[in-house]
């Protein structure tokens, strides 16, 4: 089997995979990264969703061999163990979750949308978590949580866009 | 057990070799929104998949005066260009609605072309751009136009070994009008139930051409080509309106399924045509 490497939440990984296997196969099976969720593993739910050299992308339908070389971001990466990110704390706060299976790839989302865009309307949430599904809350309360999470970054000049998040 | 072998091509002389090389047994990989999908769901599992993301060809520039994307440009790309923005606004507004932010930044218009669903929103939009396609082997390039491309749903007029390298669109003057509409069950990630592209050239007030095409209601995206010769060196009114929305409608050949009924494809085509012609006479 040919090899690939990667560099995942920081950390350089090389791995083995079958040429059609996906990238969200290789997080998940191979480097036991379980953050991005199986969902509808057709590219329509989100759930999967991770940044690819700071894309947003759904890992389930990039193949893993596109991502030779590159730096990934999932739902692990986004603050240190044992801290949370604004955007977690946000959703925590904000009660932006239910049964969470769809949280991991909404805070890459928003992630991918504050590192571009630091004060987004309302509508521009929406448009970004456009990918993104939920089937328990609603999307309400995910809106007010990322609004919030934008507004603290930008009162505390946090930095988002790297991998040293407070 | 997968036994699929896996070329990332250097260069796109390594890539048409490759193809040269499998033919039919190998797959083009651009951004894999279409393709791994397929493989996930298990309806294929090519032999070799080529993979052409370092071959040079994501590329927006003028050429002459026509507007040339390369094969792997990504939607998102295409979205945020100023030079698609100016050249071709009506493709700007068909790749807005294509997938979500996440399917943009992968899938390819190259993809979105060879992929070949009668619902290609980029298709329909190049129809009525009046767009042509190089397409590029071991022998050389070709063109054809958008309108030959297509010949069923997933099929085209690629030869084994053959690549689609870029899309040229021609220059618009002017006087171009254009028009858009993607009718879908949600605003996302979301195949079209009827897409409607219209380009029009009006001068003083005859008509120098009109270009309608619609997706998703024939095996391929259609250019409705009596309903756009109605209007040609004609001066537009409302009835003149309603003759080519009915003619457009009735060079549909729609089929019944999940998105829709045949039925309401074709009324809908009807309503929207005219929608679009009456929006852009306005």
């Amino acid at each position: 089997m040919p090899t690939l490497k990667l560099k995942v939440n920081g950390r350089d990984y090389k791995v083995e995979a079958e040429p059609t296997a996906t990238l969200l196969e290789v997080l998940r099976d191979k480097l036991l990264i379980t953050g991005p969720k199986v969902g509808c593993n057709t590219g329509d739910c989100g759930a999967c969703s991770v940044l690819l050299n700071g894309q947003l992308v759904k890992s389930c339908i990039t193949n893993a061999f596109i991502s030779d070389g590159c730096e990934v971001i999932t739902v692990e990466g986004l603050a240190k163990p044992g801290e949370l990110h604004p955007l977690q704390k946000a959703f925590y706060e904000y009660y932006g979750a239910q049964c969470g299976f769809c949280t991991p790839g909404m805070l890459i989302a928003a992630k991918a949308l504050l590192d571009e865009n630091p004060n987004p309307t309302r509508e521009e949430i929406k448009e970004a978590l456009s990918g993104n599904l939920c089937r328990c809350t609603g999307y309400v309360k995910i809106i007010e949580a990322i609004m919030a999470a934008a507004r603290e970054l930008r009162e505390t000049g946090g930095v988002i866009a790297g991998k040293e998040v407070s | 057990m997968a036994n699929t072998l896996f070329y990332r091509a250097a260069d796109l002389k390594e890539a048409c070799a490759l193809m040269a090389q499998y033919e039919r047994r190998a797959r083009i990989l651009a951004g894999g929104t279409d393709l791994m999908v397929a493989i996930n769901r298990r309806l294929l599992l090519p032999e070799v998949l080529v993979y052409i993301g370092n071959c040079g060809l994501d590329y927006i520039r003028v050429e002459g005066k026509s507007l040339i994307i390369g094969a792997m440009t990504n939607h998102d790309s295409i979205l945020r260009s100023a030079l698609v923005k100016e050249k071709a606004p009506l493709l700007v507004e068909a790749t807005r609605h294509i997938g979500s932010p996440s399917i943009r930044n992968m899938g390819t218009i190259g993809g979105n072309l060879v992929n070949a669903s009668p619902a290609a929103d980029a298709g329909t939009a190049l129809l009525a751009l009046g767009a042509k396609l190089n397409l590029v082997s071991v022998s050389g390039v070709r063109q054809v136009k958008v309108e030959e491309f297509f010949t069923g749903p997933g099929k085209t007029v690629l030869k084994p070994g053959e690549i689609l390298q870029e899309v040229l669109i021609p220059p618009q003057n002017e006087n171009s009008r254009w028009a858009w509409y993607k009718l879908g069950k949600r605003k996302s990630d979301i195949c079209s139930v009827i897409s409607v592209a219209i380009s029009l050239e009006i001068e003083g007030n005859l008509c120098r051409y009109a270009r309608i095409a619609l997706g998703a209601v024939a095996p391929v995206p259609l250019l409705a080509k009596r309903a756009g010769s109605l209007l040609e060196r004609q001066k537009i009114d409302k009835t003149l309106i309603a003759k080519a929305a009915k003619a457009a409608s009735e060079e549909t050949t729609p089929i019944d399924d999940v998105r829709a009924t045949a039925w309401y494809r074709r009324k809908v085509s009807e309503n929207l045509v005219k929608r679009l012609l009456s929006q852009i006479l306005e």
